[in-house]
C-alpha cells in the first residue's frame, strides 16, 4: 500500500518529519519497506511575516528582524532595505536549498550562521535567489493575504513537494490498505482528531429507484450491493490534483469517473465500479435491474482487460437481465466500460464474501486492487460512504446531476461484535502494568466504541471495518501496540526446566558429527528436493510433489547419494580433486503412505592424503578400504557393535561392486560400494568414487554409548603367526568363523597383517597371513600350552579351508 | 704391583677413551683397560701380590678408578651414539609438515550448534517433528484457517501420497508444527527449541532456497508475559552476535500469536551495510485459539514462541552473500568454517 504524507495530512493533524512518520509508522506495525521523497519547488521556503526591524549592531547597512513562520518566531539578519514590519515575505529555513542557478554546481544550502557576530535563523529572499525574476533589488514582498507560515510553492499555486511511503500491510488489517485507514492510526497514537471529508450530496432531481433495481440472488456471496446514479457527466481528464495523487502512488489515470473510483478506494479502502448506464441492458419493465448472481458453468466472460474468461458455479458475477457486465469484486467487463461517450454512470459499491473473490481470484490467476481488498475483509459498513463520496467526487471533477438516494441492497446488516477485555489479563499477558484509562483510551482512539466500563474491565462493541478483532488477545495486542512495545520491561530468562524426548538424540547426531569430522570427512548438507533423474539412481518407492516448482526438484530424495553425487560433480569442476564429505539428513519413501527416515551418507573421491612432497603413496587414491575403515571406526567409536557386511552377487545400481551392511545378521543397516565408472564418467568423476549409506535412526536406536573400564593385562602375552594358501574364494570373514568355531584356549586376539597374490602363490590362490594373540589374565602362559592350542587351529584351517600353511 | 702404577693408567684410559672417535674405537679402548685381558684388569688381578696391610686401600683406589673410567665410557658412549644418530642433512623445518586432514562441520550445523547450546543455557531443550506434515499441524492448528490468506503467502509445497492418510501431506512451512506436536503429547510448562528444515515454493536465488532451515522456541508456564520474551529474544541474541547488538520489537501479524512482533536488530555490522535495522526473527504470544486446540486452558496457562531462519543468521555472521553457496558445498566453502 502506498501513500504520500500530504494524503495523510487531509485527515489527520501531526507535526512529524518524514522519517519520524516513517519509523512511527513501522512501530505501529505497518513496516514501511520503501520512503520516497518527491522533491517539489521551492522545498524548505515558507511565507513569513516581518514582526521587527531593527538596526543590526554592528552593521549599518544591516538589519536585526524577528519574523513568523507559521510555528513560531526567528531572528533574522538582512541585508535588503524595501521592506517593514508587517510585510509577507518568502522565508528560506536552515537545512533547505535555493533553487539551483544555471552554471552552479552545488546548490546553495542556508544555514544557522552568525552575520557580524550576530545569528541568523534562516534568510529572507529576493525575487532573483528564488530564481523567479533578475531583480535583486530587495526582498520578494507577498500580497498582504499571503498565509504565513503556508509553504512557498503552494502560495504560487505551484506542485509542492511530498513523500511516498511503501507499506507493508500484513493480511489480517485490511482496513489498513486504505489512506483513511492509516490517518486512523496516526490519530491514535496523537490523539489528535481523525478528519472524514464532509461528504454532502445536493438533493437530486429524480429518484433513483425509477432507474435502477438490484437484485441479490446470492446473499450469502454479496451480502451488500449499493448503486448510486449520476446523470450526464463529461469524461475527460482528471484535474491536477486527482491525476497527481493518483500518479504519486502508482496508479495510473485513466479518466475523471474512473479516476474517482480508484481514489476513493485508495482513501477508504472500498472497491468501486463505475458502469456506463446506457450500455445496461433492459428488462421488462424498462429499467435496468442490476442481478448479482452465480456464473453459469462454462460461461464465458470478458474482462476489462479484453481476456475472455470461462466460468464455473462457483464465481460470482454482477449482470443485467441480459447478460454478465461485471467480475464480482475483481475486474468489470467490457460491455459496460466507461468511456469518452459516457454521460450516465450508475456507481456500485458492495460487500462481497471474502473466501469466493479469492478463489475467484486464484482460480484465474487475476488479481486486482479490488479483489485484493475483498479478499482481506471490506468493510460492509463502509458500502453506502463510499458511494457517496464517489458520487461527490464525480459532480466535482465531471459535472452532471445525481440522483436522489440509493438503491441499497443490504438485507441483514451483521449483528454487532462485541468483546470484553479485562485489564488484569493485559498486565499478565504484556508484563507491565498498564492503567486502566489508558487501556481505554487507546481502544477508544482506534474508533472502537466503549459499551460498558467497569474498574477490572471494559467492553467494547468492534467497527465492522476491524475484521481482525475476535477477541480479548487481540484488543490487548492494540493496547501493547499503542503502549508501545518498546516501552515494555524486557524481564531475564526464568522458569520452568524444558524436557523433551528429543534433547538426547539431537546430542547423539551432534556426536555422530563431530566424529565423523574428526574421521577428516566435512559435513554437507545438500538439497531435499532432487530430480527424478537423480533419484533413478537408488530403487524404490520414491514420493513426488504435487505442485512442485520445477522438473528438476519434483521429488523428495529417497537416498543422500544422488545429492553427494552432485556435490562431487560441483566440485570436481571446480578443479576440487580431492572431496571426503558426509551428509547426515531425512531420506522420503512412500511406503504406506509416506516414511521419512535419518541417514547417514559418505562419499570419496579424490586423494587419501593431503599433498606431500615425497614418499611413494603421495599420490594414492581412495579405496573401498578407506571408506570401510571410515566406517568401522565410526560404528565402533559411536557404540554400535556387529557390522557385517555382504557382498552383492550383482552389480546394483549405483554401484558397480557393493556389499549390504548388516546388524546382527538381520537388521539391513546400509551399503557401501564403489559407484559404477560409467555413472561417474556422466558426473564428470575422474577418479574412483567411494559411496555408503547408513540408517541413522537404526544407529540412534541401536547405540550403546556406555563406557566401563578393564583393567590392564598384568600378565604378557604370546604370539603366533599363521601364513597360509587358500582359494581366492575364501573371505577373511570365514578364516575368523573356523577360529570362532574353534574357540582355542587363551586366545585374545586374531590380526589379519597380510595378503598376498603373485610369485609362488598358485593362480586362483592367495597367502593370507595372521597374529594370533594368547594371553591369561591370571598367569604367565606356557610356550607348550600355547603351542597345543596354536596347533589345533593350524589343523582346523587345513581341514576346513583346505589351507596350505607356509613356513 | 705399586699404587703408584694406578694414577697414570687412568690418565691413560681417559685419554684414550675420549680420543675415540667413533664407537668402533672406543670398543676397542675398552676392551684394552676394561676388557678380560686388558690393562686395567691385570693391575685389579695383582692384587694378590701386595701385602696383607696394603690391600683394602688399594682395592678400595682401584675400585674406584674402575668405577670412573666406566662413567666416562658411558658417557663418550652417548656422545658417540648421538653423533652417528645425526641426520646427515640438516633438516629444513620451513618444509611443509604431513597433514591429517580434520573435516569441518557445515556452517549452518555450526550455527545451529551455537544457538541450541545458548538456549540450552536458560533451560530449553531440543525437540523435533517430521518434515512431512498434515495440514493440521502446519496450519489449522496454529489458527490458519483454510481459506486464510495467509496460506498464500506460504507457498506450500503438497505431496503426491495417496493412500490411507486422512489429511492432505505438504513438506512443513515452518518450524511451528513442532510447537503443537509437542503441545499435544506433553502438558505444560513447556520450554523447548527445534531446529530443522521448513519448505517453501520460491525458486532459488542468492537469498531463496525451496528449502531453508529454521529455529523455534516455544515457552509456555503461568504468568509468561512479553516482558519475558523480550528478556529472552535480547539475551539470545546478544549470546549469538555480540553485546553491542540492540534489538527492537515491531507489532506484526502471525495467525499463531497474539500480540505479534517482528524483531529487528541493529549492530556496527548492520549499520557498516549501511543500514539501520535488519529484520531477523518473528515471534509473539501464543494465541489463546492454539492453546484451544491442544487442548490447553488460556486462562491458566501464556507462553511465546518465536522463529527465525539459520541460513540468515549465518549469513549475517559470516558475511555470506548467497544463500546457494550452503546447499552447494564446495570444499573450499566448507573448508573455511
Amino acid at each position: 500500500m502506498k501513500v504520500t504524507l500530504n494524503w495523510l495530512k487531509q485527515y489527520v493533524g501531526f507535526d512529524w518529519t518524514p522519517e519520524e512518520l516513517r519509523e512511527r509508522l513501522t512501530m505501529l506495525g505497518l513496516e514501511v519497506e520503501g520512503m520516497q521523497k518527491l522533491g517539489g519547488e521551492f522545498e524548505g521556503i515558507v511565507v513569513a511575516e516581518v514582526l521587527t526591524r531593527d538596526k543590526h549592531p554592528n552593521a549599518d547597512k544591516l538589519s536585526l528582524c524577528r519574523v513568523a513562520d507559521g510555528k513560531g518566531e526567528r531572528q533574522i539578519v538582512c541585508g535588503a532595505q524595501n521592506f517593514k514590519p508587517g510585510d509577507k515575505v518568502p522565508l528560506i529555513l536552515p537545512g533547505a536549498s535555493l533553487p539551483p542557478k544555471p552554471g552552479e554546481k552545488e546548490p546553495f544550502t542556508i544555514k544557522v550562521g552568525k552575520i557580524r557576530g550576530v545569528e541568523s535563523h534562516g534568510m529572507l529572499c529576493s525575487p532573483k535567489e528564488l530564481g523567479l525574476s533578475d531583480d535583486a533589488q530587495g526582498l520578494l514582498i507577498l500580497p498582504p493575504a499571503a498565509k504565513v507560515g503556508q509553504p512557498f510553492a503552494e502560495h504560487l499555486g505551484r506542485a509542492a513537494g511530498d513523500v511516498v511511503y511503501d507499506l507493508e500491510i500484513t493480511p489480517n488489517r485490511p482496513d489498513l490498505n486504505s489512506v483513511i485507514g492509516i490517518a486512523r492510526e496516526i490519530s491514535a497514537v496523537t490523539g489528535n482528531p481523525l478528519r472524514l471529508p464532509d461528504v454532502k450530496l445536493p438533493d437530486g432531481g429524480d429518484r433513483v429507484e425509477k432507474w435502477v433495481a438490484v437484485r441479490l440472488e446470492d446473499p450469502e456471496l454479496c451480502a451488500r450491493y449499493a448503486a448510486r446514479v449520476v446523470r450526464g457527466v463529461r469524461v475527460g481528464p482528471s484535474p491536477d490534483w486527482l491525476r497527481q495523487t493518483l500518479e504519486k502512488v502508482g496508479v495510473r489515470s485513466i479518466s475523471n469517473v474512473v479516476d474517482v473510483t480508484n481514489y476513493v478506494m485508495l482513501e477508504i479502502g472500498q472497491p468501486l465500479h463505475a458502469f456506463d448506464y446506457h450500455l445496461l441492458g433492459k428488462g421488462q419493465s424498462g429499467t435496468p435491474t442490476i442481478v448479482v448472481r452465480r456464473a453459469g458453468e462454462g460461461e464465458k466472460f470478458t474482462t476489462l482487460d479484453g481476456q475472455e474468461r470461462a466460468l464455473t458455479t462457483q464465481n460470482l458475477l454482477i449482470a443485467d437481465e441480459t447478460k454478465a457486465i461485471a467480475l464480482a469484486g475483481v475486474m468489470g467487463g467490457q460491455n459496460t466500460e466507461i468511456n469518452e461517450k459516457t454521460v450516465d454512470v450508475l456507481i456500485e459499491s458492495a460487500w462481497f464474501k471474502p473466501q469466493n473473490i479469492r478463489a475467484t481470484s486464484k482460480r484465474l490467476e487475476l488479481r486486482t486492487e479490488s479483489s485484493y481488498r475483498f479478499e482481506r475483509g471490506a468493510d460492509i459498513r463502509i458500502c453506502d460512504w463510499a458511494s457517496c463520496r464517489a458520487a461527490q467526487l464525480i459532480l466535482e471533477t465531471a459535472g452532471g446531476e445525481l440522483l436522489a438516494g440509493v438503491v441499497d441492497a443490504f438485507p441483514v446488516p451483521p449483528a454487532p461484535k462485541e468483546i470484553q477485555l479485562r485489564h488484569r489479563k493485559t498486565d499478565e499477558l504484556l508484563g507491565v502494568a498498564i492503567p486502566p484509562a489508558e487501556s481505554v483510551k487507546h481502544l477508544r482512539r482506534l474508533g472502537l466504541e466503549m459499551i460498558k466500563e467497569a474498574a477490572d474491565a471494559c467492553t467494547v462493541r468492534v467497527p465492522t471495518f476491524r475484521v481482525d478483532l475476535k477477541r480479548e488477545a487481540d484488543l490487548i495486542e492494540e493496547v501493547a501496540r499503542l503502549y508501545g512495545v518498546d516501552k515494555i520491561p524486557a524481564t531475564s530468562p526464568r522458569g520452568a526446566i524444558g524436557a523433551n524426548v528429543f534433547d538426547a538424540v539431537h546430542d547423539h547426531i551432534a556426536e555422530a558429527r563431530r566424529l565423523l569430522t574428526g574421521l577428516g570427512l566435512s559435513e554437507a548438507q545438500g538439497q531435499t528436493l532432487v530430480s527424478s533423474e537423480s533419484a533413478k539412481l537408488v530403487t524404490g518407492d520414491v514420493l513426488a510433489l504435487e505442485n512442485p516448482l520445477s522438473a528438476d526438484m519434483n521429488l523428495l530424495r529417497p537416498s543422500l547419494i544422488p545429492g553427494l553425487l552432485d556435490m562431487l560433480r560441483h566440485n570436481l569442476h571446480r578443479k576440487n580433486d580431492d572431496v571426503a564429505l558426509f551428509e547426515l539428513g531425512r531420506v522420503f519413501r512412500k511406503e504406506n503412505g509416506v516414511r521419512e527416515q535419518r541417514n547417514v551418507a559418505f562419499a570419496l573421491t579424490g586423494r587419501r592424503q593431503p599433498g606431500f612432497w615425497t614418499g611413494d603413496d603421495r599420490e594414492a587414491t581412495y579405496d573401498i578400504f578407506d571408506l570401510k575403515g571410515i566406517l568401522e571406526e565410526f560404528l565402533e567409536q559411536f557404540g554400535v557393535r556387529g557390522a557385517n557386511y555382504a557382498r552383492r552377487a550383482e552389480a546394483v545400481s549405483p554401484y558397480i561392486e557393493s556389499a549390504v551392511i548388516q546388524l546382527g545378521g538381520k537388521l539391513i543397516l546400509g551399503e557401501i560400494g564403489q559407484l559404477s565408472p560409467l555413472l561417474a564418467k556422466r558426473c564428470d568423476l575422474r577418479d574412483r568414487v567411494l559411496i555408503a549409506e547408513l540408517n541413522l535412526d537404526m544407529l540412534l536406536a541401536r547405540r550403546k554409548s556406555e563406557k566401563s573400564f578393564k583393567p590392564l593385562p598384568a600378565f604378557p602375552s604370546i604370539r603366533r603367526d599363521v601364513a597360509m594358501i587358500v582359494p581366492e574364494s575364501t573371505p577373511h570373514e570365514s578364516v575368523l568363523n573356523t577360529v570362532k568355531k574353534l574357540k582355542p584356549a587363551n586366545l585374545e586376539r586374531v590380526d589379519l597383517f597380510d595378503v598376498f597374490r603373485g610369485q609362488n602363490i598358485p593362480p586362483g590362490q592367495k597367502s593370507m597371513a595372521y597374529a594370533f594373540t594368547y594371553r591369561n589374565p591370571e598367569r604367565t602362559l606356557t610356550d607348550e600350552e600355547v603351542n597345543a592350542a596354536h596347533e589345533k587351529v593350524i589343523e582346523q584351517f587345513r581341514k576346513e579351508l583346505q589351507a596350505t600353511i607356509r613356513d | 704391583m705399586a699404587l703408584d702404577q694406578i694414577e697414570p693408567l687412568k690418565q691413560a684410559a681417559l685419554a684414550e677413551l675420549t680420543a675415540a672417535e667413533d664407537l668402533k674405537a672406543l670398543e676397542q679402548a675398552k676392551v684394552n683397560y676394561l676388557g678380560a685381558h686388558g690393562k686395567f684388569t691385570a693391575l685389579l688381578k695383582s692384587l694378590g701380590a701386595l701385602p696383607k696391610e696394603d690391600r683394602p686401600a688399594a682395592g678400595k683406589l682401584i675400585n674406584q678408578v674402575k668405577t670412573e673410567l666406566e662413567a666416562a665410557l658411558s658417557s663418550r658412549r652417548e656422545e658417540l651414539e648421538l653423533k652417528a644418530a645425526m641426520p646427515k642433512e640438516a633438516t629444513d623445518f620451513t618444509l611443509p609438515g604431513r597433514r591429517r586432514a580434520l573435516g569441518k562441520l557445515h556452517p549452518l550445523t555450526q550455527v545451529t550448534e551455537d544457538i541450541v547450546r545458548v538456549f540450552r543455557k536458560i533451560g530449553f531443550v531440543v525437540a523435533d517433528g517430521p518434515e512431512i506434515e498434515d495440514e493440521w499441524h502446519c496450519f489449522d492448528a496454529l489458527n490458519t484457517p483454510a481459506d486464510h490468506p495467509a496460506r498464500d503467502t506460504q507457498d506450500t509445497f503438497y505431496v503426491d501420497a495417496a493412500g490411507e492418510e486422512t489429511s492432505r501431506q505438504l513438506l512443513r512451512t515452518h518450524t511451528s508444527s513442532v510447537q503443537i506436536r509437542v503441545m499435544e503429547r506433553q502438558p505444560p510448562p513447556i520450554r523447548i527449541i527445534a531446529p530443522g528444515r521448513v519448505y517453501r515454493r520460491d525458486n532459488a536465488d542468492a537469498t531463496h532456497n525451496p528449502t531453508f532451515q529454521q529455529i523455534e522456541g516455544l515457552y509456555v508456564g503461568k504468568g509468561v508475559t512479553v516482558g519475558d520474551l523480550k528478556g529472552t529474544v535480547e539475551f539470545v541474541f546478544k549470546q549469538l552476535l555480540g553485546d553491542e547488538v540492540t534489538i527492537r520489537f515491531r507489532p506484526h501479524y502471525f495467525s499463531y500469536t497474539e500480540p505479534s512482533f517482528e524483531i529487528d536488530f541493529s549492530s556496527p555490522l548492520v549499520r557498516k551495510m549501511g543500514k539501520d535495522w535488519l529484520e531477523i526473527a518473528g515471534c509473539g504470544m501464543v494465541h489463546p485459539q492454539v492453546f484451544e486446540n491442544v487442548g490447553y486452558d488460556p486462562e491458566v496457562w501464556t507462553g511465546w514462541a518465536f522463529g527465525f531462519g539459520i541460513e540468515r543468521v549465518a549469513m549475517i555472521r559470516y558475511g555470506i552473500n548467497d544463500i546457494r553457496l550452503f546447499y552447494e558445498n564446495d570444499v573450499r566453502f566448507l573448508e573455511q568454517f
